[in-house]
């Protein structure tokens, strides 16, 4: 039977493509994780205590996209599997990481320059040393990733309302999450995904207006300047910690005088 | 970031036309992939052992066929390289009928398995367009379920209308290519389910070649 033949053959393609599909979806998972643990590492860089708010973001950054190059080894070492034709017949497999990866470099990159990582630049770091990509970043991919980011942000914004600069910080995060969403919310007809997670945006959008119109409306109760406030907050915080921190709380203000001449 | 955000809706649209373009094809895909299913849906009302009677349904579908090769060349046309995987199951379902139309009426006139490669040739579709337009493997193997099914219903209806030879032909091919089927690690996917049905396919013919054995209505074989 000469067909016999042929189905040999579909089974051997079959086999390669399953290995290789198997082995994907491994490092995928490799990958989300990794991706997972920057976004935690990057909040809880955050969500120390803290001087000078811009240098944290900048250090946070920093370790952040540090430990993006582990990812992107990853990558690296998959693209071999993803040549040609290959990438889009695997697409399912990686997009999941993919938009995870997004997420992380968009928010560590959010940190270091206070905007939204572009498309080609987060294709630029999926690219070799020459600048040829490992493989096309889908556009949906993308988009998705900053649709996550919406909720990172939100979370950023809000644990870290009550920190010195943290009332400044909520307002910027607030306009940038708005434009985000905004824009993605014109892709979102072209791309199903990104329609499915806008509603989780619009979410976290509602969540940081609310936190910083209820800054502004407190805020109004005093006439004090944003530093003084931001003096007050941090003592009587540190001082529902216990002796130990509140000299750190004082510290701060004379910090804050010393700024203010 | 304005003009980055322009940039990334001008891709959006760049995707949208392209998606334009296919969808047209698709369509007229579709449209040839029906009309070639109700014509062969005739098999089923066509006593099979005049092979004259099954000629005209034959040549009603071999110009049909041979018009496939317009919609694959403007398939290989528009979809980029490399992106073969990424539109294609805009047209699997519709490519599957085509390929069980030439499966099909490859059966009837020679009562051969029609390969992939052959199958191929025969919409039209060239190797250099692998990366853009081809015949999927899984896409080639939904085509050869669905003739088995209507094998199956094939059996049954020529013996209705008088042929008795039919079932036992079928019996044996449906066999051959089912243990072609075995040989697959196929994944849990709609493949695997259609392919874990054919049996019941088999057992169908099998008990028709049963019927007709046991009653002695074939020819006796040497």
């Amino acid at each position: 039977m000469a067909y016999q033949d042929m189905f040999d053959e579909f089974k051997k393609e079959f086999d390669v493509q399953n290995d290789r599909r198997e082995s994907l979806i491994k490092a995928s998972r490799d990958i989300t994780s990794l991706s997972k643990k920057v976004i935690f590492l990057l909040h809880r860089i955050m969500n120390e205590d803290a001087q000078d708010p811009s240098a944290q973001s900048k250090r946070a950054s920093e370790s952040g996209m540090a430990k993006l190059r582990e990812v992107r080894a990853i990558y690296a070492k998959i693209k071999v599997e993803l040549q040609s034709d290959l990438f889009w017949r695997h697409h399912r497999a990686i997009s999941p990481c993919l938009q995870e990866y997004v997420e992380a470099i968009s928010f560590a990159w959010y940190l270091g320059h206070s905007t939204l990582v572009s498309f080609n630049q987060v294709q630029q770091e999926l690219s070799d040393e020459n600048g040829v990509p490992f493989f096309p970043l889908p556009l949906e991919d993308y988009l998705c990733g900053l649709s996550d980011l919406t909720g990172e942000l939100m979370r950023l914004a809000i644990s870290g309302i009550a920190r010195r600069g943290g009332r400044d910080r909520a307002r910027k995060i607030c306009v940038i999450v708005r434009e985000c969403k905004t824009e993605l919310d014109k892709c979102a007809p072209h791309v199903r995904e990104v329609r499915k997670k806008q509603a989780v945006a619009a979410e976290s959008l509602a969540k940081i207006e609310d936190a910083v119109y209820a800054t502004v409306i407190r805020t109004s109760e005093y006439d004090l300047s944003d530093e003084i406030l931001d003096c007050i907050i941090s003592r009587s915080i540190s001082a529902g910690h216990g002796g130990n921190s509140q000299g750190s709380g004082r510290h701060f203000c004379s910090d804050n005088a010393r700024e203010d001449d | 970031m304005d003009s980055h955000w322009d940039y990334v809706n001008g891709l959006l649209e760049q995707d949208g036309e392209l998606r334009e373009k296919i969808r047209e094809q698709v369509a007229d895909l579709d449209k040839k992939a029906r009309d070639m299913a109700g014509i062969l849906d005739k098999i089923h009302s066509t006593p099979s052992k005049s092979t004259s009677r099954v000629t005209p349904l034959l040549d009603a579908v071999r110009p049909i066929l041979h018009n496939c090769h317009e919609t694959s060349a403007a398939l290989a046309a528009i979809v980029p390289p490399n992106q073969f995987w990424r539109w294609k199951d805009m047209w699997s379902h519709s490519i599957r009928t085509v390929v069980y139309a030439a499966a099909l009426a490859e059966y009837l006139a020679n009562g051969s398995l029609i390969s992939l490669e052959r199958t191929s040739e025969t919409l039209g579709i060239k190797e250099e367009w692998k990366d853009r337009f081809c015949i999927a493997v899984e896409d080639y193997l939904h085509g050869l379920i669905t003739m088995v099914n209507e094998l199956s219903r094939l059996a049954v209806n020529s013996v209705t209308l008088g042929d008795y030879e039919a079932p036992i032909e079928i019996s044996l091919f449906a066999k051959n290519l089912f243990a072609g089927f075995t040989k697959l690690n196929l994944k849990n996917d709609l493949l695997r389910r259609r392919f874990d049905s054919l049996k019941y396919d088999l057992k169908k013919i099998e008990e028709v070649v049963y019927d007709v054995k046991l009653r002695k209505l074939t020819a006796p074989r040497s």
